[in-house]
């Protein structure tokens, strides 16, 4: 392996590969920090562009770009509350308070560092381990993934900050808003209205930048002395001890979920991300601190997503099954280049997987030296007023949720999460838990029921296999602390009096 | 001052006489006018999409015009239906389906059909088959022997769907009871679910399969074809060796406005029909193990095979 991954390097630094390379991460790096084009739309745009390439430059150039979109989506997440790519959208959720506390600086310093770090643990794994990884892929059907969409769901009580009864309004809301459209286990169409668009479901995106970024725009537009633009000075320090001290539990917690939820088949970064962030609050000594500008908070969903957009090509690489929207674009990219993608691609044609492995791990280190430069060029953005910066805002997500399947449908729905949103703020609801119920609703109920059809309606499915048992065990008594948590310490408040 | 005035009166006319221009192209000689925007209703990277891409370049240059993809995957392409039939029936618009197009149309979960749309031809035949993981099965009698005894799970690409039908067409023809439908959200889902020992079998198209065939990580053992195929001439065909009449598969084709004049519909016909002769065509269905079953359809003949088609799994669903 060591010698086919040398001999991958090789291939990856000829001057007419590097090139490639360096100009992927410059266009993946744009786009990804656009709040309206993300990876999968600008590997669809180059796809035309890649088929008058030799195969391994085309492919080094796709993957390169991929990992390049995932790391810079979370710039403008930090900075203005507009994830520049599905897979930041968690990241906002702590980056933007930083924000306003006058912490972009830090801020961005702490996603570059994690995204990084999850970005090189992610491509390490992809290369050693990418058949073992496979396997265990395989292991997971539909009672683990149900189960893991339980998991994820159970963290409902700590990202309330408070707010029970909201945070479960929230939750629900998220999750019947996924039970729209046409039923993925018998084909009924649920809450359609006979409407063909309606049919299509409702995608987490348009829901997810309407309720974070167009809400924000509203809220600013109405604050008439805000508007003026940031003019304070920041500075980006990407290594920062004390704070590596706080994060790096998180980030080594984090970039490993990130792999391993990534190479599931059809589960990919985006989720990779909020499950990430999800455990980091369970996990934390004070989950309270989360939603409010807490480092972790942007540590766990930015090294998770950038080890997940490698993960996800794990199941492409070893199995030619996609693990995310992206790699089933390359899917079709393999196939109109003549490859086979399948479990024999490794062995056919090693050498072009090995370079493009090889140029993952170079895009990963070329994207922490161009990311400073490129970030201080983008936080002079905030310098700018934000009556031309929020219309700006306005018009590149809505650019963005249109191509996301070239639907005006979902650019009404955005605008329409938008006020919604401006107006939930105002009650301080935690939106954060109507994307949890967004994001793992789909994967929850239609698992749920596959694996019913599975067991011919028998429950006993889902503790008679090891993974799911154990998951949702854990389920169970993380409901049961959340639930007995609040009594004991009020019992133990009132002993004290 | 005069100058800007006359200037505005120029381009006004201009803009006036390019307007007019438009109205007078119906005849097929000066098709295409414009820009053709093809709709794919299923998502980018797909065996529908990469028919489109497929055949984007040759589209291009032989109708000299640029050639515009969308991808309208909502609701399995009823969007890309509707918005077909909702065009100027000029030919501009052309939609690039699957054979969930008619499956969806008999289920009554897209109610754009032939009334609406005009098949132009069909180019891909795309057979289906019962696949299985090797390691649980050596072939189809003794897949058969075990659905006779127990329950099997049989999965295939999304419920309502070329796969379902398929499955639902074996189950009636074979007598085997047993069996259950188990739909997943894309191919490799369901492939990686036989691999993993998760679900008995599935049914879906054989070009998907040939790589794993290779590796002996999953094995058609019947074919849903007339004969057994030359390729995989060990592998019973449903027709030759059982007697089952089964031999639809994924078919994919092209439709236009049901109005659009019929000049128009015969020099799309055509180009379609030198795209599907060339060599890069018959390369890329060679590479995409989509040469099995000659693909091509007229207009006529396609359009009698989808009402065929649309009664056909009308019954099987309303007898499910």
């Amino acid at each position: 392996m060591l010698d086919n991954l040398l001999g991958g390097l090789m291939t990856a630094i000829e001057p007419s590969h590097f090139i490639i390379l360096l100009l992927a991460v410059v266009i993946g790096f744009l786009g990804g920090a656009l709040p309206g084009l993300s990876g999968v739309m600008l590997v669809v745009v180059l796809l035309p562009v890649t088929y008058g390439m030799e195969t391994t430059s085309a492919f080094m150039l796709l993957t390169a770009i991929y990992g390049a979109t995932v790391f810079s989506g979370m710039i403008t997440s930090i900075l203005y509350r507009a994830p520049g790519t599905p897979e930041s959208v968690t990241t906002v959720y702590d980056g933007y308070p930083m924000t306003q506390r006058g912490e972009a600086g830090k801020a961005l310093g702490v996603g570059i560092l994690s995204s990084t770090i999850g970005g090189i643990v992610g491509t390490i794994f992809l290369i050693a381990l990418t058949p073992t990884l496979a396997s265990i892929a395989l292991q997971f059907a539909a009672p683990e993934y149900f189960a893991l969409a339980v998991l994820g769901l159970t963290v409902v009580a700590s990202l309330s900050s408070g707010k029970l009864i909201m945070g479960f309004i929230g939750v629900l809301f998220g999750l019947f808003l996924a039970t729209i459209g046409t039923d993925t286990i018998t084909g009924t169409q649920r809450f359609t209205f006979g409407s063909s668009e309606i049919a299509g479901g409702i995608e987490h995106v348009p829901v997810i930048i309407g309720l974070f970024a167009i809400s924000e725009v509203l809220n600013r537009a109405t604050e008439t002395q805000n508007l003026k633009g940031n003019v304070e000075k920041f500075k980006i320090k990407i290594f920062d001890s004390t704070v590596f001290k706080k994060i790096r539990g998180t980030l080594a917690r984090s970039s490993l979920i990130g792999v391993g939820i990534g190479s599931l088949p059809g589960v990919g970064p985006t989720t990779a991300a909020i499950l990430s962030y999800s455990e980091t609050v369970r996990w934390s000594k004070n989950p309270q601190k989360f939603g409010k500008g807490a480092p972790e908070g942007i540590t766990a969903p930015e090294s998770a997503n950038n080890a997940g957009a490698m993960g996800a090509l794990v199941p492409l690489f070893a199995l030619g099954i996609p693990g995310s929207a992206t790699t089933a674009v390359m899917l079709g990219a393999f196939v109109m280049h003549g490859l086979q993608p399948g479990p024999n691609l490794m062995t056919t044609d090693g050498d072009i997987v090995y370079a493009v492995f090889a140029g993952l791990l170079i895009v990963n280190l070329l994207v922490l030296i161009f990311s400073k430069p490129f970030i201080i060029m983008f936080s002079k953005l905030l310098n700018i007023p934000y009556s031309i910066i929020g219309p700006l805002i306005v018009i590149f997500c809505m650019i963005g949720t249109f191509a996301l399947r070239n639907s005006m449908f979902d650019v009404f729905l955005m605008m329409g999460f938008g006020v919604l949103g401006f107006f939930l703020e105002k009650l301080r609801f935690p939106l954060i838990t109507i994307v949890l119920g967004i994001v793992l609703g789909p994967l929850a109920e239609s698992e749920f029921r596959r694996s019913l059809e599975l067991s011919g309606g028998d429950l006993s499915i889902f503790v008679s296999r090891p993974i799911s048992a154990t998951l949702l065990t854990i389920s169970v008594i993380m409901v049961t602390l959340a639930i007995i948590k609040p009594i004991i310490d009020k019992k133990r408040k009132t002993h004290t009096n | 001052m005069k100058l800007k005035k006359s200037l505005i009166s120029l381009v006004s006319g201009l803009i006036v006489l390019a307007g007019c221009g438009d109205e007078t192209t119906d005849s097929a000689e000066e098709y295409p006018t414009e820009n053709i925007d093809l709709l794919v209703g299923a998502g980018p990277g797909g065996g529908t999409d990469n028919f489109a891409r497929a055949t984007e370049d040759q589209l291009s240059d032989k109708l000299e015009t640029n050639i515009v993809i969308e991808n309208l995957e909502q609701a399995s392409g009823a969007v890309a239906n509707e918005e077909t039939a909702n065009s100027a029936p000029d030919g501009h618009t052309i939609n690039y389906v699957s054979s969930t197009f008619i499956v969806s149309n008999a289920a009554g979960q897209n109610d754009t059909g032939l009334d609406e749309l005009t098949p132009v031809a069909r180019m891909q035949s795309d057979i289906l088959s019962l696949v299985v993981n090797p390691d649980e099965f050596d072939n189809f009698e003794e897949f058969r022997e075990y659905a006779e005894a127990n329950e099997v799970n049989v999965g295939g690409t999304h419920a309502v769907s070329p796969d379902e039908m398929g499955f639902l067409e074996l189950q009636n023809e074979s007598d085997i009871d047993n069996m259950n439908y188990v739909p997943y959200d894309d191919t490799g889902e369901v492939q990686a679910a036989v691999m993993g020992g998760n679900l008995d079998a599935y049914v879906g198209v054989i070009s998907a399969v040939e790589e794993y065939m290779e590796s002996g990580d999953l094995e058609p053992v019947l074919v849903f074809s007339e004969e057994r195929l030359d390729e995989m001439s060990d592998i019973p065909a449903t027709v030759e060796d059982y007697g089952w009449d089964i031999t639809n598969g994924n078919e994919r084709g092209v439709l236009v406005h049901a109005d659009t004049p019929p000049e128009i519909l015969d020099e799309l016909e055509n180009v379609l029909n030198e795209i599907f002769e060339s060599d890069e065509y018959k390369e890329y269905e060679e590479q995409n193990s989509l040469h099995y079953r000659d693909g091509w359809m007229s207009s006529e003949e396609y359009e009698q095979k989808l009402e065929e088609d649309y009664e056909m799994y009308q019954e099987l669903l309303e007898n499910q």
